[in-house]
């Protein structure tokens, strides 16, 4: 039987059924067949000793590691459980290892057929298992047999053709994961799997008990005993084994006699006989884990075993192949035998090739004759021989190395064994005896020190006891000798054959006690008295070998690591430590604990603020609402010129001119002091505070300049905060929300028919300019805020252009009031020298001008805020002052402020923006102008200078500082007013008069933004700008011209041609016709319509028919052209004595189309080029020519490329020659400035 | 002795701690009850305000406000002592647990100079026993009493004993589930923290790791939320 390895360490495993790792199933099928068990085998029947006519009748049946032969003759009995149980328990002692193994190699191989860990359940079925049929028993009552045999459940299956196998997906390895379990969490628990003697043991008990009339015992209930006895056993023996040095510093391999130990080549100790071999030694490849046991102790316990090749007793057996005994030693020596394995080192083969001459050689040290077999002395010529065991006993040189032999194929390697006889022995330096020297079995841990043949000798004496002298041997022993081995081997019998030392604990009964508390059985002390005996017998026949691995290899470890601590005082120190290390852990919780409140203080305090902003809002949502609208408000004020009162001692003539101080101070108290409860009181402060400003500051300082801006800036936040205000829905008495939100009204629809019906100017003529202006911008702050959509972008426009054109007009309204207002405003605050304009005003139109004012020239320019963001793209905020100031009228004041000769000449920076610094330029500009428009009175020149500037200086609304300086200017300006006033209706058929006045008015701005950098020339925005600006002029002036429009087109014809209703026409045409188209309509009645007579000639700075304008179509440059008539007579019409082309009927229709397609009014245009070109364009693509030089000098250089440029410059040309042809003044000299 | 000493000396210092947290967490409840009193006023106050906002005059209005205001400065009054109660027992925790910090150090240093000087010592034993051996060549073997359950591996006992034992002394921290989180991933603290310098930060701390840090910065630091928001002021 070759038992190669064996595996280390079933601790648990006893008897049948051991083996088993934890959690291995138990549940076999119900009935299973049961290992053979060798109980009725005779075991020791050898093959040797059979005849061969016993041979035939025999059945050999090789299980669990030995031969067992059944007779054929036998009869082969079913047996039960119970009946086998009995054997096997007595059987299982003796069986221990051997049967385990097999029978776990058994069950290995059904293992897979079984389903794992079901340990419970099959532990019933176990209960009841039945007896194996290959069993062998003698029957003794043949009716049980039968009956059992009746009893046997035959197994039905059938085959399931569906069925196909389907192979599961392996699991990736991350779903695996081993969690060990602590050994606290592994006391708890039961650990001890039963085994099939357990099952047995615990039936019988149980049997006996229910016929006591008790309550069986369940197998949890014992595994759990079970496990408690074993603890308890290992803390028994941990207190025993704490005295005992398990490891021994003298052991030494019995194989070679040497005590190296190295971590490959450990030396091992049987459980058992505690026998110290190396691995290499005994062929233990792997270091089994728990216990080891040599090969006899496993195989042979109870009896010991010769070798068969030397008498000598003890050492490190192995088997034979054909089941008997040798040495390791003497196989290796004896050059005949050899291991059929050569790793594990078993069986030992070839015992029976050694020729008859050895077994006969006498052994010259034991003297003993035909006892086993022996070697010689390799000297030459020694014929000495001795057995190997004695040979180590008498520490004979024995040497093994390794001998590189070079052979014919090749080089092999062989192990050169030499043993010499005593006298032989090679000379050792330090050895006593001659014979004796240095000598290792293995080399290579050779240890000289230890070495030395007397060591040798003392551990082979130790090791190898004689074995029972046959009498024919003992003659030639000396009697000493034989005392020595009698005494010896008693020694070494007690010391040693005595043992397995059965480390069994008894375990006391006060334990025992306590192991069984915590356990609800009937007749419990009885019950534990023999589960105690039983177990105390399995430890036994286990060689005291605990049954649970773990704990068994845990005790090695509380042992080794005992023994590391030999310092109480250190333990000590350790329970200190954790101690200490305790109190940190609870300081720790203690701090996090801390922290949390910490952190939940902090959160309650910021919900306590919130909680306060929350009333707050509640409360008074409108102070919140307010005041977040001053401090925007503030915000804008960002010199601070605002925030405080002003200071009475440091200006006491302030209230001279302001009755009413305000400031965000007094408003911030005022709304704190709940005293605002709208948004329109804090707006009527805020202009209060503005017009103050206004008021008393002169226009050109900064504060002016800050109250403009901050006007404008603020106009739109209080606009937004109304909204706002509006939305919310808050209660105006209460300033707290209403209950209700107001009823959100359908934005897109009900909104788009009010913002609709407010476009069309008659439903809004109840109101006034102001109003509408008002109404129209919330609607367009409103429409902006809101979605995109269709219908916005369209309202948005339609709006703004309604804005414009209210504003327009009412800065035209405006102008027409200002200089009086302003000298008004001077005069109250400064000089008396202008008292003499002041009849001029009339009172109530003074009065209602700062009011009117303020939204009209605060709207248009607040690019910072969102009301108008149509607005704003033409005209980013970036712009600044600067550019702002040539938009609105109120930014244009600001920027006057810069000097007085800037301002002064702030007019002709519009013409040329490179002359924008200079004064000169724009007044040689203006001089030029003058002169180009020779039909003027003979007055005008000098006139037409003086007004000019001082119309300049009006526009910039300078007049106070010009007048400071030279006071009749001003006197002067209204004269010129009245004058110009005059002189439009003297010569209304004048064309002359006209352009002058329209290149005064409308024209410089337009050619700044066509051509300024930053301006683009078609932006819509722009066209209601220009118009204030225009509009600067003179009351007079203005009346005029604001009236004319309208008559013009009714005069002249021209609206009916349009075809076009005024409103709508207003609404395409350029912002100063529609401005003055509807101020003629609507609030124009009282002024504009009286003076409509007399001043229709005056109309005609617009573009009159036969004008020369620079016409702009769309990719070209400006191109000189002159205004036609579309209505003009067919047959053609002379101007001047100069023929007029008639325009073909083909551009007519094309005309009324397009105007139908613009919605505007278009102007017919005859180009001066070559072919004469017809087009119709916008108004504001049409630009005076000719009157004023230096625009035209720009329009001529306008052109990019050379070639156009040229064209133009012809065009301009045949215009300057068709304009003086038509004056009448033939001596002009084209191009005589370029 | 000296580990004794000292340690001793931490037990005389933390015997008043529970008292102290005792009297300080007492302390921060009353507080806490009367913020609570306070918001029941702010209550009432607020219903009347509602109630008769219409028929009073502005003085009065604002009157009646400056009361609710006035609870409401008290309430973060308490608030404010409620917090800095809570630092300071924060603290006065946190120092006590520094100064174990330190005296555990010492005491393991100390025990690591006793063990290192007693397995010195065992070791020359074994040494000079098993010189003796070789010496007298004593072939004597007490190997019966050495007991026999297992195969014992010689010469395997040099590993260090610290090492055996430290593992088994350090125990595991339980994981607190309400340990407070901190940074923007609200994990617990770990590793390296970075405190906002912003007194009012909501989260305060930062891992050093999520706010893309490896050293401490120089000067001060605020946290990615609170440098937005000071941002747009």
């Amino acid at each position: 039987m070759r038992r190669l390895k064996k595996r280390g360490g079933q601790p648990w495993g006893c008897g049948l059924g051991a083996g088993r790792g934890r959690g291995r199933g138990r549940a076999g099928p119900e009935i299973r067949f049961r290992p053979s068990s060798p109980c009725r085998l005779d075991l020791s029947v050898t093959r040797e000793t059979l005849t061969y006519a016993q041979a035939q009748k025999m059945v050999e049946v090789e299980l669990e590691g030995r031969l067992h032969r059944i007779n054929i003759s036998d009869p082969l009995s079913v047996i039960t459980e119970d009946e086998v149980m009995a054997e096997d328990l007595a059987e299982c002692n003796s069986n221990k290892e051997n049967s385990e193994q097999s029978l776990g190699r058994a069950k290995q191989g059904r293992k897979a057929a079984a389903a794992k860990g079901r340990k419970k359940e099959g532990k019933q079925a176990q209960g009841r298992r039945h007896g194996d049929p290959k069993n062998v028993k003698k029957q003794t009552d043949p009716s049980t047999y039968s009956q059992l045999a009746g009893s046997l459940p035959e197994p039905t299956f059938r085959v399931l053709d569906s069925y196909t196998p389907s192979e599961a997906a392996a699991l990736p390895v991350a779903y695996y994961r081993y969690m060990e379990k602590s050994g606290e969490e592994l006391d708890m628990e039961a650990e001890y799997d039963m085994d099939e003697q357990d099952m047995a043991w615990l039936d019988m008990v149980n049997q006996k008990r229910v016929s006591d009339g008790h309550a069986s015992v369940s197998p949890d209930t014992f595994e759990l005993l079970i496990d408690r006895l074993e603890q308890e056993s290992i803390l028994e023996s941990r207190s025993q084994a704490l005295s005992q040095n398990t490891i021994d510093e003298d052991a030494f391999c019995c194989i070679c006699l040497d005590d190296e130990c190295l971590n490959s080549n450990v030396i091992l100790f049987c459980d058992i006989c505690n026998l110290a071999v190396h691995q290499e030694c005994y062929g233990v490849p792997y270091i089994p884990e728990g216990q080891w046991l040599c090969r006899r102790c496993l195989q042979s316990p109870s009896r010991p075993v010769d070798c068969v090749l030397c008498p000598n007793r003890g050492g490190a057996f192995k088997q034979t192949s054909d089941g008997s005994w040798a040495h390791v030693i003497c196989a290796i020596w004896i050059p005949e035998v050899c291991f059929a394995n050569t790793v594990f080192l078993e069986p030992v083969e070839g015992v029976k090739n050694i020729p008859p001459a050895r077994w006969k050689l006498t052994c010259y040290l034991c003297k003993q004759k035909g006892r086993g077999a022996s070697i010689q002395c390799h000297k030459a010529n020694c014929y000495r021989a001795f057995h190997v065991t004695c040979a180590q006993r008498a520490g004979l040189f024995m040497k093994i190395e390794p001998v590189r032999e070079a052979a014919a194929n090749g080089t092999t390697f062989a192990v050169k064994k030499t043993a010499f006889c005593e006298n032989h022995s090679p000379p050792a330096g330090r050895g006593q005896k001659g014979a004796r020297a240095e000598g290792e079995e293995e080399e290579d841990e050779e240890e000289e020190e230890e070495n030395d043949p007397a060591t040798r000798c003392s551990r082979g004496q130790r090791v190898y006891t004689r074995g029972p002298s046959t009498p024919q041997n003992q003659r030639g022993n000396k009697k000493g000798q034989k005392q020595q081995q009698k005494g010896r081997r008693s020694s070494e019998v007690t010391g040693r054959r005595s043992v397995p030392l059965l480390l069994v604990p008894q375990i006391p009964s006060y334990r025992l006690n306590k192991i069984c508390t915590g356990v609800a059985v009937q007749r419990k002390n009885q019950f534990m008295q023999r589960l105690h005996n039983y177990w105390l017998l399995k430890r036994h026949s286990r060689n005291g070998v605990p049954l649970i691995r773990r704990l068994h290899s845990h005790l090695q470890n509380q042992r080794t690591a005992e023994q590391r601590e030999p310092d109480a005082r250190l333990l000590a120190m350790r329970e200190k430590l954790k101690y200490w290390q305790k109190l940190r852990q609870d300081l720790e919780k203690a701090r996090l604990l801390v922290e949390l409140i910490r952190k939940r203080e902090r959160l309650k305090r910021e919900q306590m603020k919130i909680d306060q902003a929350v009333l707050e809002l509640q409360l008074t949502p409108a102070t919140v609402l307010l005041r977040s609208t001053l401090e925007q408000l503030q915000e804008k004020d960002s010199a601070g010129i605002f925030t405080m009162p002003v200071n009475l001692k440091e200006v006491p003539d302030y209230l001279e001119f302001v009755s009413q101080p305000m400031d965000f101070f007094t408003m911030r108290k005022k709304l704190e002091s709940q005293a605002y409860r709208t948004v329109s009181d804090l707006e009527s402060d805020f202009n209060l505070m503005v017009s103050n400003c206004l008021r008393y500051n002169d226009s050109d300082t900064v504060f002016h300049h800050a109250a403009l801006q901050l006007q404008e800036v603020g106009g739109a936040i209080l606009r937004h905060a109304q909204r706002q205000a509006f939305t919310t829905g808050l209660d105006p008495n209460t300033g707290m929300h209403l209950p209700a939100k107001p009823n959100k009204r359908n934005p897109y629809q009900s909104f788009w028919e009010e913002v609709d019906s407010l476009l069309v100017p008659e439903n809004r003529l109840h109101l006034s300019p102001e109003e509408q202006l008002k109404s129209l911008l919330e609607k367009l702050d409103f429409i902006t805020s809101m979605r995109t959509s269709g219908g916005r972008t369209k309202r948005v426009r339609l709006l703004r252009r309604e804005i414009n054109s209210i504003r327009h007009k009412l800065s035209l309204q405006q102008r027409a009031s200002s200089p009086l207002r302003n000298g008004n405003l001077r005069a109250g605050e400064k000089s008396a020298e202008h008292r003499g304009t002041m009849p001029i005003v009339s009172p109530t139109r003074e009065q209602g001008n700062p009011n009117s004012k303020s939204p009209a020239s605060q709207e248009p320019s607040c690019p910072a805020s969102s009301p108008l963001p149509g607005d704003a793209p033409p005209n980013p905020p970036i712009f600044g002052p600067e550019n702002s100031g040539t938009r609105t009228p109120g930014l244009c004041k600001l920027q006057k402020s810069r000097g007085r000769k800037r301002s002064d000449c702030q007019e002709q920076s519009l013409f040329d923006p490179d002359t924008k610094d200079g004064g000169i330029p724009c007044l040689t500009g203006d001089a030029v102008n003058g002169l180009s428009s020779p039909v003027t009175p003979p007055a005008s020149p000098v006139l037409g200078v003086g007004r000019r500037t001082s119309v300049l200086f009006q526009k910039a609304k300078n007049g106070t500082r010009l007048k400071k300086t030279k006071p009749a200017n001003r006197l002067h300006n209204g004269d010129t007013a009245e004058d110009s006033s005059n002189g439009g209706p003297i010569s209304p058929s004048e064309p002359s008069e006209a352009t002058l006045l329209s290149v005064q008015t409308s024209p410089p701005p337009r050619h700044l933004r066509s051509r300024g950098p930053s301006a683009s020339s078609e932006s819509e925005l722009e066209k209601p700008e220009s118009p204030p600006k225009d509009s600067v002029l003179t009351n007079g002036f203005k009346k005029h011209r604001d009236g004319t429009p309208e008559v013009q087109g009714a005069a002249r014809s021209q609206e009916p041609h349009s075809g076009i209703p005024p409103p709508k026409r207003s609404r395409g045409k350029p912002a100063l016709s529609k401005a003055a188209a509807q101020e003629g309509r609507s609030a124009d009645s009282t002024s504009g319509r009286s003076i409509l007579g007399p001043s229709q000639s005056e109309e005609e700075e617009q573009l009159a028919p036969l004008n020369l304008v620079w016409a702009k179509c769309r990719g070209y440059p400006s191109y000189p052209a002159m205004m036609v008539d579309p209505n003009m007579p067919r047959e053609g019409l002379f101007h001047n004595g100069i023929p007029i082309p008639v325009p073909p009927r083909d551009v007519l229709q094309l005309g009324k189309r397009r105007q139908a397609e613009a919605e505007e009014k278009l102007y017919l245009v005859l180009f001066f080029d070559a072919k004469r070109t017809w087009q119709w364009l916008p108004r504001d693509k049409l630009h005076h020519l000719g009157m004023d030089e230096t625009a035209d000098k720009l329009r001529l250089v306008e052109g990019k490329k050379p070639s156009v440029r040229k064209s133009v410059h012809t065009a301009y040309d045949r215009a300057i020659m068709h304009l003086s042809h038509v004056r009448g003044n033939a001596s002009f000299a084209p191009s005589n400035f370029i | 002795k000296m580990a004794k000493m000292y340690l001793e000396h931490y037990l005389d210092s933390i015997e008043g701690l529970p008292n102290e947290l005792q009297r300080n967490f007492t302390l921060m409840s009353e507080l806490d009850s009367r913020t609570e009193e306070k918001k029941d006023e702010i209550d009432k106050l607020a219903a009347e305000y509602i109630a008769n906002v219409k028929n009073l005059a502005s003085e009065q209005r604002v009157q009646h406000l400056q009361r609710i205001e006035g609870a409401y400065s008290k309430c973060k009054e308490y608030s404010d002592d409620k917090v800095q109660l809570a630092m300071q027992i924060y603290e006065m925790v946190d120092k006590h647990i520094r100064r174990l910090d330190a005296d555990l150090a010492r005491f393991e240093n100390d025990l690591k100079d006793k063990l290192d000087s007693s397995s010195h010592e065992s070791s020359d034993e074994k040494k000079s026993r098993k010189d003796k051996n070789n010496k007298d060549k004593r072939a004597t073997r007490d190997k019966t009493e050495s007991d026999s359950d297992s195969p014992s591996l010689k010469k395997q006992k040099n590993s260090d004993p610290l090492l055996a034992m430290h593992p088994s002394d350090v125990l595991d921290m339980p994981v607190d589930p309400n340990e407070p989180t901190y940074c923007l991933c609200s994990q617990v603290s770990y590793g390296e923290m970075i405190g906002c310098d912003n007194l009012d930060c909501p989260i305060e701390w930062f891992h050093f790791a999520c706010v893309g840090l490896s050293t401490k910065p120089k000067g001060k630091w605020y946290c990615p939320r609170c440098t937005q928001e000071m941002k747009k002021k």
